[in-house]
């Protein structure tokens, strides 16, 4: 009886064209258009800093030190004009009009320090809102130190090594994976989520509030099957929409990498490839399983006790925020899962989700966790059971 | 047959309905006493004006509402006790019912066949009577959000008689349907009866009534006022005509509750 329910309400849902949309085609497309837009975005943004013509203003003796190491240095580091100023007033208002992008403000007895041996001071005007301008103007300015250094030690007739007694040399022993899990792996789990939170709540309004409000519930109650049957079959497209949710949002994820090929970093793709492994996924549904049971169990009671489809809609929508919010958790780095963490729903999903990217996955807390949610899940459901058997609830 | 005694159903009133209602009582009583027999072959009639209690007597005769005390019994079956078997033996129909819209008339009697676990020839079968009966091959593989009134209606009766039922239960069946579309309720009630079935229908039309029914019961505010058959009510009649004569019940029954 639950799955003669359960193939019905399978079929009457995937005939609606809002869930439909909220289900398959929108979770299907957020990775690739997110990814799509980040990797344009960020391309697009690099490309154009790197080869946009800086024109540098320069307040100070013609020809000093500095504007003949400007011109020296090689075109690969940018294209660049400089242009003499009298003072740093109209330097400040070229910067502002975007006339110029970066300031350079030299004293007259620069190169006179600097044959002195003293130190000569070089002050950098910049727009912040100009973004990678500072940033260009630190590569110069660190390529001429580095060469008046050399010029100086020479001068000095000193070896550069003998000045630099300890060599300090970084090892980053963290895998690409775990960097990747411990970073970024909180967005993972928030999308399978959100979305699965999503593609419980259509289906879960349309089947038992919908029922209420097409006048078809009274007649289901007529038929010989037990109220907690038709709760079952219809629970279980509730479940099953979630998930399909989650399942689509990860087959966006794969259609981005193999298909529309939108990850261009050969390391990160081998680093995605090691993460997407059957045992991961395979662990991951595990997780999520018991968290869609306990979205559907939350939102079932609501969708009974409403009287119309807007109703369950207006407090189902807020409660959107509710559940969700908490997988935010997982965007913050320091936040890790431990025995307090794997005791708070959602936010045990996402961590354990983290870890579970990284390689880094404690078992007991894994345990904790699934634990904790199948308890909610069956609360949830007893709720759901409850409510749906509430007379008054079931009828208009 | 359909046998309830000494029905009583009870609602718990929320503090705002209280308010409403400007009462203190924490029940309130939306059938209270109701007792009365429905025979085999015989059409009874439940009338009432509105908020009389007919659609909660309906529903517990129906098994959706379980009754605060009394006992109801359905062919023969205890339906407060055994719900699931009593409702093997009804088909249930009201004039609000609404039909899986996204859903053809062949899925929809199939999900009702296989509800009642009817065997798939017996269905096969039964179907077919019916779609010759009310005229509905041509539409039954359309989906029933694109049919009319009359289709719709069609469709809810085949969903209502799909399993042959012995005791068939109408709310209200013919509010809100036009004349042609009422009249294929007002057949089907008489082939009901010409079959030998057991029929209870809600209505306050009293042409209807007069037309179809051969016991009647009135009820207001959840109590009886008469119970007998059609010719006894007519014999006992003291106004001019049907419709005047329940309208003089119900008032003095609500002068003599004042």
């Amino acid at each position: 009886m639950i799955f003669t329910i359960f193939k019905k309400e399978l079929k009457d849902t995937l005939r609606d064209r809002r869930t439909l949309i909220m289900m398959l085609v929108i979770p299907t497309l957020v990775f690739p258009i997110i990814l799509n837009v980040f990797v344009g975005v960020s391309s697009s943004f690099t490309e154009e800093a790197a080869k946009k013509k800086v024109n540098i203003g320069f307040v100070g003796a013609p020809d000093n030190y500095v504007t003949q190491k400007l011109h020296e240095l090689p075109k690969t580091a940018g294209e660049r004009e400089i242009i003499m100023y009298d003072d740093t007033a109209s330097l400040f208002k070229d910067i502002r009009s975007d006339a110029i992008q970066i300031g350079l403000y030299t004293p007259a007895d620069f190169d006179r320090r600097m044959t002195n041996k003293e130190p000569a001071p070089v002050t950098v005007y910049f727009n912040a809102t100009d973004l990678g301008m500072k940033d260009r103007a630190e590569v110069y300015l660190e390529a001429i130190q580095e060469q008046a250094k050399v010029e100086r030690y020479q001068l000095m007739e000193l070896d550069e090594a003998e000045l630099s007694p300890i060599e300090v040399q970084y090892q980053n022993i963290a895998s690409g994976k775990e960097v990747i899990g411990k970073l970024a792996g909180g967005i993972l789990p928030y999308i399978f989520i959100a979305f699965g939170f999503l593609g419980c709540m259509y289906p879960a309004i349309d089947l038992f509030t919908g029922e209420k409000e097409r006048g078809t519930i009274e007649t289901l109650l007529t038929t010989p099957v037990r109220r907690w049957q038709i709760l079952f079959g219809k629970m279980g497209v509730v479940v099953l929409s979630g998930l399909l949710a989650s399942t689509c949002a990860l087959l966006g994820l794969f259609l981005s990498i193999e298909v529309f090929d939108l990850v261009k970093n050969p390391e990160l793709l081998d680093i995605i490839h090691e993460i997407l492994s059957p045992t991961f996924i395979l662990m991951m549904y595990g997780l999520l399983f018991p968290l869609t049971v306990f979205f559907a169990g939350t939102m079932i009671p609501i969708a009974v006790y409403a009287k119309s489809f807007k109703e369950a809609q207006s407090i189902i929508t807020p409660l959107n925020i509710v559940m969700v919010l908490p997988a935010m958790v997982g965007f913050f780095p320091g936040i890790e899962l431990d025995a307090v963490t794997a005791a708070m729903p959602v936010v045990n999903i996402v961590l354990a989700t983290k870890e579970l990217i990284a390689g880094t996955l404690d078992f007991s807390l894994l345990l904790i966790s699934f634990g904790v949610m199948i308890a909610l899940a069956v609360l949830a459901v007893t709720v759901s059971y409850k409510r749906f058997d509430k007379e008054t609830n079931v009828i208009m | 047959m359909i046998e309830a005694l000494n029905l009583l159903k009870e609602f718990v009133l929320t503090k705002q309905q209280r308010k409403e209602l400007n009462t203190t009582d924490k029940f309130a009583k939306a059938v209270n006493d109701v007792s009365f027999t429905c025979q085999p072959g015989r059409v009874f009639s439940l009338l009432g004006p509105n908020g009389a209690g007919k659609t909660t007597t309906l529903r517990m005769l129906s098994t959706i509402f379980k009754p605060t005390s009394g006992s109801i019994k359905i062919a023969g079956i205890d339906a407060v006790a055994n719900p699931q078997e009593a409702r093997k033996k009804m088909g249930f129909l009201t004039g609000s019912t609404g039909l899986y819209a996204r859903l053809t008339p062949n899925e929809v009697l199939k999900y009702f066949a296989d509800l009642y676990e009817i065997p798939k020839d017996e269905f096969e079968q039964r179907k077919e009577e019916l779609y010759t009966l009310l005229d509905m091959h041509d539409f039954q593989g359309k989906r029933i959000g694109k049919l009319s009134t009359g289709m719709k209606q069609k469709v809810s009766i085949c969903r209502t008689m799909i399993h042959d039922p012995e005791v068939v239960i109408f709310d209200e069946p013919t509010s809100g349907l036009d004349v042609i579309t009422a009249e294929n309720i007002i057949q089907l009630i008489r082939n009901c009866r010409e079959q030998g079935k057991t029929v209870i229908f809600s209505s306050h039309i009293m042409s209807e009534v007069d037309l179809l029914c051969d016991d009647l019961a009135i009820i207001h505010k959840g109590k009886m006022l008469f119970n007998g058959t059609m010719d006894a009510f007519k014999q006992e009649m003291q106004a001019d005509n049907l419709t005047a004569e329940f309208i003089r019940i119900v008032n003095d029954s609500q002068n003599a509750t004042v």
